[in-house]
């Protein structure tokens, strides 16, 4: 493991990028590391171009954490080219980002003087010419050996031939230098910015109706789910706006549990969520403009119809979810979701329907064998009393639960299940808890009880025994 | 009593059970059960460690009852089928039934790629004759498991084809194999207990196993508390009457105790990749998979009694022990017609006469006649012989294998005379009767040591003379360590990688073998913390738990019988390579016979050496040739000169010869045995520096330490300890001091030494302090003596090192010192051509060398060939010293030279065919000076130079290149070839880069090493230098750095507050600058008491403006300590990763 990048306290100690992360532990054994994510990097760097769109339209990355700017004719508002450089590194200061900036004739010089000029000039030329040849940015030979005939500067390369650099470091050594230079053209190729999936109708006069603002919305989502299915995603999350001619906007949200490119499935969606307001849509004076996000978009294959009809019984509950959850709030609309445990108790999980991933496979009873687990839990198990029973693992032969007392008929067991060790609970002994063992048992009237014994006798003196669920 | 546990799995059934196999069998034991039988799955590993660990037992309780306890150990394996059989235990009746098993799991090891072991039923049936067979309801076949280790995926279709040949009539129909349908099914529903239950598989196998071993079949049921026990016993119970096969009681045990459960989830986990919290109903659900006491059982089998006492049934069945492998050496190497001991005598009488001529020294027949008769009555003949043989074999080729036997066997008079060792044990006064005592009834040891290069033409005659199915290479069992342990415990446990990392790095090293207490405070981490208490108590349970199996460095076992039949054989992940099951000390524990056929380095650099010298007309040599005690190389050794030598030549070693002002042979084997653990921790080293100085300067007669004159004689240790002053320092004088002083039995020494052998692996040697020390004070003899004798035993437990290894070593220490001395240039050109090994990288070498006046010259394209070489006295460097560098480029420039020197880069560019990348490299090493070019016109000339020459100019013998106007390159200063050469050669003729910087940091005070080194003891000293090395020794007190500028090297040693207070910059700085104390010792030994380092890294910037130096890029953590492991051959690498300088080689 290396390090990928260091904050300015660790950069202080003499931690460097590129450091083996053994090396720099055995010097500095304190040290907090993080994962590296460049994808949350470039984000970020994302983040940032926009941000620069205040400056100019043109604005290119240079991964992983530069920026290009083209500022030609943008610099006035700010009071010319240094005026700017100062301004947006004041800006991102105040964000804890410290900016290394440089104007130059070509993208390539401007790059090349913010990340390798050490020494002010007097001009731009006498910059380039002083920067070393690692701004050149060739591959580590080529600089090593450019080091090794002692020519350790740009201008050490442009005064010689440039055919002698060529013979030795290829053509593609001698366009670098010509582009920093400014004799070749080097275009800027500005940050193509995704445009979000977004449909929009703008109307000529305002529009007074909520029933024709829903049809536009209808027709809109139509061309939304075009564009979706040509990129072979679905959307799971859907915005719609409605500008009203007086300024206000208003606004609606929908989510699906699984990407959706199906138009009435969202505009179902969209009534339910327009009736379940306690205002419904007020047009007011009217619409001017209807506009549809694609928020949240997934990827979602073409989808096969059933060549017999019908409807995919998953989908159909997918759908389902989906209108009651919208209408009657996410956290409303839960589904059980096994859980990997030996604790009966926790061995399902209440989730949020449309959160919950695809439903994992419960254990199947086996066939012919009476179920090992009960219809019903306590929450908590009830205690019972009046327990007779063998030691050290004999079943209940007789029992007392609320108040009636019951005779054993049957029985089985015991099914030990011992206690999660490695949970520390408070109180209980360092084990996590108590082993239980389990009995399935049937009273003489033909009930039959889940009951457990909390505790071997070996851990406790007297163990307690509870009724934790009923068979049916 | 009438019961014992038969499926119990010790922790060789890897990361499923969960104790040590003598943990199995001293609670067996201590329950009170009838016996145990170990069965781990599909291996037979641990076996043998049951078996020594019952003896040691049977021994105690001798000592105790005055007899053994009814107990009976069978031992076996749980074959699991990658066909979906259920499990079945193996335990095999009868000498014949074992080579039946172990061909067995050999025909599956060797199926599976390394480390699985595919296994189907029809194999069982093959193979299953005098075996007793306990059929277990389901299967444990794990697919994931195959596939991890590499094996091909057990074929599903194959494995049905397998049943529905088994049983055509009773099983038409496709029985899919479970392996398929289980990989696609989720975690949760593979969960479900149905397999293998009602699907007839089980009545199938019984039925079929118990028409074809009748009376040799059961069915093991053990009792889960899974709910529906008493059905479910019901059921097999139905399923076994009808099979007629009888049902016995077990509990599948996992673990010996229920307190274990724990660390068995946790190996559960470290197998699947889960976390506890994660890992569900992969875990068991509850702990009863321990051994369980009779009345238990009896009472969970109430419903059929009489399945507690087939388990005694099945143990009066057996009467396979391992003592029953009975070790045949192989005949190969006595001619036919020849008594193997006659042969051996014939031998060695042979060259006795060549020799000594017809009057045999009287010493020398004396010594023959007691090693004959020794050697006949153990019947060691074919071990001498076989030895013997692989020397003869290395002898044999052209040029021949160098190389010298060690251990105790070596050191005999026989092997001197057959050629296997170069020391004469007469001369010595070392008695082979007292290595192989006759009570022991052990195979003797030889360790035999080739050159690292040419080591493996000698393992593959073995296999060519024996054939693969009579030679293996013994295992080596990966244990637990430290670090490993606490990485994996957290991960399973849920920590994050940042606290397990945290808690790794204060360990240094990758070998420790404990995480003590204080390294939690040293990271920062409370123990009173639940997590980290819980964390440290499953580490230190796992911490010596078996790994894995791999194979050993070079340990061979031959046998006259097929191999496989006495242990399974696994494909190793070398091709060509087969390895064994057990390890060495199992292999001792069997008396099975072992040659190690082992690599080192030095004997590689020693015959180059020789060859060089045969070469240049500098004399004929061989081991046994070089003439003996020759004072100039005393009188180097003593001023602590030896870079480069053999074993004396790191920084504690040169710091010891001036104190221990080595005189003579035996010395030098003192020397190499001294700085060790076990002298190091028993505090023996002053107490033998000041007897030897008494003894030597004013002859004061040596007391020896005595016991109360009530007890023995004063002078009962003379015998042990006359040699070394009175005072122990081999592994085997602790021994007699146990047998002599603490009045050990022969048989508790015996365990004692077994003890120590396996003491990082067992950690018995616990038991024995009380013993010693006890023993020794009772008898008189001073507690500090006593505590001090048993430490030192305790430090040998993991580096012993006997008075025979250690003359065997002094044999090369002195052969390389001659070198060194005689001919310096020769011996620093065969180190340099015999890299990597050693401790210096090649600038100390040809540093070391220049100062003994050799004249070094440059790499240069009409001068060098591939290795280093001598020219008319001087050391021609060669082109394997550049980095990079490939050695058929320079076999190829070599032979377009033989034509005639090249004039011009271009030319030597056509002739030699180079590639472009071996034209810049030779002018990034500066070679080209003898075609007037230097580094920088070079490099200018060759960059531009084509490496391939076309074929048309090549035919017109025609310029390819046009001419150039001159570029006008600036002239290369010196400072910057001196960097240049470092980074490409890792070595420098034109100068030091401290010599640039001299000037800077004279002014500013701070003195060269010369300097230093006259300071006076107690002298403030501001140093400044290169650093080389850096160490934390042993427990870690005090760090050693060694710096280096144009005048020396220089010591300096910081303790451990002050390392830690300036840490950054002593573990960062490539250059360092030290401010301290200078400290002499009496003998001249230099140290500068560091209590200040400054990171001076930066100056070297100023060499070259345009490198700049980064931090140092390569791993920390080379090794704990200097290699004390004397059955390996050097380690470590050298750093490719260079920068402006080499960087340092760090022993943290």
């Amino acid at each position: 493991m290396r390090i990928a990048a260091c904050c300015p306290a660790a950069a202080a100690l003499g931690l460097a990028p590129d450091m083996m992360l053994a090396d720099a532990r055995a010097r500095v054994p304190d040290l907090i590391g993080v994962a590296h994510a460049p994808y949350a990097d470039h984000e970020w760097l994302e983040a940032l171009a926009d941000g620069c769109g205040r400056y100019t339209p043109a604005v290119a990355l240079d991964p992983p954490d530069g920026l290009v700017l083209d500022i030609a004719g943008c610099t006035h508002p700010f009071g010319g080219e240094r005026a700017l450089g100062v301004e947006i590194e004041a800006r991102l200061a105040r964000r804890g980002i410290l900016v290394r900036w440089a104007c130059g004739e070509t993208p390539d010089a401007a790059r090349a003087l913010s990340r390798f000029q050490t020494a002010a000039a007097p001009d731009e030329d006498a910059a380039i010419r002083r920067l070393p040849v690692a701004a050149l940015e060739l591959d580590d030979e080529a600089t090593t050996a450019l080091g090794r005939a002692g020519l350790k500067t740009v201008g050490d390369l442009a005064a010689r031939p440039l055919a002698m650099i060529a013979a030795r470091f290829g053509g593609a050594a001698v366009t670098r230098i010509r582009r920093i230079l400014g004799e070749e053209e080097s275009p800027l190729i500005p940050r193509v910015i995704a445009p979000p999936m977004r449909a929009e109708r703008r109307f000529a006069e305002p529009v007074a109706r909520t029933d024709f603002a829903l049809e536009v919305l209808g027709e809109l989502a139509g061309e939304a789910m075009n564009a979706l299915a040509q990129a072979g995603e679905g959307g799971r999350r859907f915005e719609a706006r409605f500008f009203r001619s007086d300024g206000q906007v208003l606004r609606l949200a929908i989510e699906t549990g699984q990407p959706s490119r199906d138009v009435k499935v969202i505009l179902r969606l969209f009534r339910e969520r327009i009736d379940s307001l306690a205002d419904p849509i007020d047009p007011g004076f009217g619409f001017d403009l209807i506009r549809l996000d694609v928020a949240v978009a997934e990827p979602l294959g073409a989808s096969q119809l059933k060549l017999e009809g019908g409807a995919v019984a998953e989908v159909e509950v997918a759908v389902l979810i989906d209108r009651l959850s919208t209408r009657l709030g996410r956290g409303r609309v839960r589904r059980f979701v096994p859980r990997d445990t030996h604790i009966p108790e926790q061995a399902e999980l209440l989730l949020p329907a449309a959160e919950a991933a695809k439903p994992a496979a419960w254990p199947e009873p086996e066939a012919g064998e009476p179920p090992l687990r009960p219809i019903h839990l306590f929450d908590p198990p009830q205690p019972i009393d009046h327990v007779v029973s063998d030691t050290p693992d004999g079943p209940p032969l007789r029992f007392r639960w609320r108040r009636t007392l019951h005779e054993v008929a049957r029985m089985e067991g015991p099914e030990r299940i011992a206690p999660e060790w490695w949970r520390r609970r408070e109180g209980a002994n360092a084990k996590g808890g108590l082993t239980r063992d389990y009995y399935r048992i049937e009273d003489v009237r033909g009930r039959r009880f889940w009951i457990f014994r909390h505790g071997l006798y070996d851990e406790v003196e007297q163990p307690g025994w509870y009724v934790h669920g009923l068979f049916a | 009593m009438s019961f014992a546990e038969l499926v119990a799995a010790s922790n060789y059934s890897f990361l499923r059970g969960a104790s040590h196999p003598k943990h199995m069998v001293g609670q067996a034991l201590a329950l009170g059960h009838a016996g145990i039988g170990i069965a781990d799955r599909n291996t037979v590993a641990g076996v043998v460690r049951a078996h020594v660990a019952l003896k040691e037992k049977q021994a105690e309780a001798r000592e105790l009852f005055g007899h053994d306890v009814p107990f009976k150990l069978i031992v076996g394996s749980r074959l699991v089928f990658a066909d979906g059989t259920p499990d079945i235990v193996v335990y095999p009746r009868t000498r014949c039934g074992w080579g039946r098993l172990t061909r067995l799991l050999t025909l599956g090891n060797r199926r599976a790629e390394k480390g699985g072991c595919i296994l189907r039923f029809a194999d069982l049936l093959e193979f299953a004759e005098a075996m007793v067979l306990i059929v277990l309801p389901e299967s444990s076949f794990d697919p994931d498991e195959v596939d991890e280790a590499k094996g091909s995926r057990p074929e599903s279709e194959d494995s049905s084809n397998v049943v529905t040949l088994e049983f055509p009539d009773r099983h038409p129909g496709l029985v899919p194999g479970p392996t398929g349908q289980q990989a696609t099914v989720s975690r949760l529903e593979k969960q479900t207990p149905a397999q293998g239950r009602g699907d007839g598989r089980l009545e199938r196998v019984l039925g079929r196993l118990s028409k074809a071993l009748p009376g040799n079949v059961w069915l093991g049921v053990s009792m889960s508390r899974g709910g529906r026990d008493r059905r479910t016993l019901a059921r097999l119970c139905r399923i076994a009457d009808e099979a007629r096969v009888p049902v016995l009681a077990t509990c599948d045990a996992l673990y010996a105790t229920p307190e274990q459960r724990p660390l068995h989830d946790i190996v559960t986990c470290i197998r699947k990749g889960e976390t506890v919290a994660s890992a569900g109903r992969l875990l068991e659900a509850n702990g009863e998979r321990h051994l369980k006491p009779e009345e238990e059982m009896r009472r969970l089998f109430r419903d059929r009694p009489e399945a507690i006492d087939e388990s005694r049934r099945i143990l009066s069945l057996i009467a396979f022990t391992l003592d029953d492998l009975r070790y045949e050496y192989p005949h190969e190497p006595v001619p036919p017609g020849w008594d193997p001991q006659d042969w051996l005598e014939h031998l060695v009488w042979q060259t006795a006469l060549e020799r000594y001529g017809p009057w045999v020294p009287r010493k020398v027949f004396d010594a023959l006649m007691e090693e004959f008769w020794l050697i006949r009555h153990r019947k060691y003949a074919y071990y001498f012989l076989t030895v013997h043989d692989v020397v003869k074999y290395a002898r044999s080729l052209d040029p021949p294998i160098l190389c010298q036997g060690r251990g105790s066997a070596a050191n005999s008079v026989v092997c001197y005379l057959l050629g296997v060792t170069a020391v004469d044990p007469v001369q010595f006064d070392l008695l082979f009767s007292r290595f192989v005592s006759a009570e022991r009834d052990e195979p003797p040891d030889i360790d035999v040591d080739f050159e690292h290069e040419r080591r493996e033409e000698v393992m593959q005659y073995i296999y060519r003379r024996y054939g693969r199915h009579r030679a293996g290479i013994a295992a080596t069992t990966f244990h637990y360590r430290a670090r490993s342990t606490v990485r994996e415990v957290g991960k399973a446990l849920g920590l994050s990688e940042d606290v397990t990392q945290r808690l790794t790095s204060t360990v240094w090293g990758s070998y420790a073998s404990s995480m003590e207490d204080d390294r939690f405070a040293m990271a920062g981490y409370s123990l009173e913390n639940p997590a980290m208490a819980q964390l440290k108590t499953i580490v230190d349970q796992l911490l010596e738990f078996p790994r894995h199996l791999s194979q050993h460095v070079g340990g061979f076992v031959l046998t006259q019988d097929r191999l496989d039949e006495t242990v399974p054989i696994h494909n190793a992940a070398m091709d060509d390579r087969t390895f064994i099951e057990w390890d060495k000390d199992d292999i001792d524990a069997l008396g099975l016979m072992k040659v190690d056929v082992l690599a080192l380095g030095m004997l590689t650099c020693i015959r180059k050496a020789f060859e060089m010298m045969r070469c240049h007309g500098l004399g004929d040599h061989e081991l046994a040739s070089i003439p003996q005690e020759d004072p100039a190389i005393y009188d180097m050794l003593c001023e602590g000169d030896s870079i480069g030598v053999f074993q004396v030549e790191s920084r504690a070693q040169i710091n010891m010869l001036p104190r221990l002002q080595p005189r003579e042979f035996y010395d030098l084997a003192i020397q190499v045995a001294i700085v060790r653990p076990g002298p190091i921790e028993g505090d023996m080293v002053h107490p033998y520096l000041k007897r030897r100085k008494e003894k030597r300067e004013r002859n004061i007669e040596i007391k020896y330490p005595a016991p109360a004159p009530l007890h023995g004689p004063p002078d009962e240790l003379k015998e042990v300890l006359h040699k070394t002053f009175g005072v122990p320092l081999f592994q085997e004088q602790a021994m007699r001091l146990a047998i002599v002083a603490a009045k050990f039995s022969s048989e508790d020494a015996n365990r004692l030494r077994r003890a120590m052998a396996t003491f990082r692996n067992v950690g018995t040697i616990g038991n024995f302090e009380e013993k010693m020390i006890g023993g020794m004070v009772r008898r008189g003899y001073e507690r500090d003596f006593a505590e001090r004798c048993y430490k030192q035993i305790e430090g040998f437990g993991s580096y012993g090192f006997p008075e025979s290894h250690a003359i065997s070593f002094a044999l090369l220490v002195y052969v390389s010192s001659w070198l060194k001395c005689h001919h310096p240039a020769v011996f620093c050109a065969a180190l340099l051509n015999s890299q990597p090994m050693g401790f210096y990288a090649p600038a100390q070498l040809v540093r070391d060398a220049r100062e003994h006046g050799v004249a070094v010259r440059d790499i240069d394209v009409n001068a060098s060939d591939w290795d280093n070489d001598l020219e008319g006295g001087a050391l021609r460097l060669g082109f394997r010293q550049i980095d990079g560098f490939k050695q058929d480029w320079a076999d190829k420039l070599a032979e377009a030279r033989a034509v005639g020197s090249f004039t011009s880069i271009e030319e030597l560019a056509a002739r030699a065919n180079l590639p472009a990348r071996a034209l810049r490299l030779l002018a990034d090493a500066d070679a080209f000076r003898s075609i007037e070019h230097d580094r920088r016109s070079a490099l200018w000339e060759a960059r531009r130079t084509p490496g391939d020459v076309l074929p048309l100019f090549a035919a017109a013998d025609a310029r390819q290149l046009g001419a150039e106007a001159d570029a006008q390159l600036p002239a290369m200063p010196l400072s910057e070839h001196v960097a240049a050469d470092y980074q490409v050669t890792r070595l420098s003729l034109k100068g030091h880069p401290m010599e640039f910087l001299r000037e800077g940091f004279r002014r500013e005070g701070v003195l060269s090493s010369a300097e230093a080194n006259a300071r006076k003891n107690g002298a403030r000293a501001r140093v400044a230098g290169v650093v080389l090395v850096r160490q934390r020794p042993g427990k870690g007190n005090a760090i050693f750095v060694t710096l280096e500028d144009e005048t020396g090297i220089v010591n300096v040693l910081f303790w451990a507050r002050v390392f830690e207070a300036n840490r950054r910059q002593i573990m960062a700085a490539r250059l360092m600058e030290v401010e301290g104390e200078v400290q002499k010792s009496e003998e001249g030994v230099l140290h500068i008491i560091g209590a200040r380092a400054i990171d001076r890294t930066a100056e070297l910037n100023r060499l070259s403006e345009d490198h700049v130096t980064r931090p140092s890029m390569a791993g920390a953590d080379v090794s704990l300590t200097p290699d004390y492991r004397h059955d390996t051959a050097p380690r470590g690498s050298h750093p490719r990763d260079v920068r402006i300088l080499p960087k340092s080689r760090d022993f943290h």
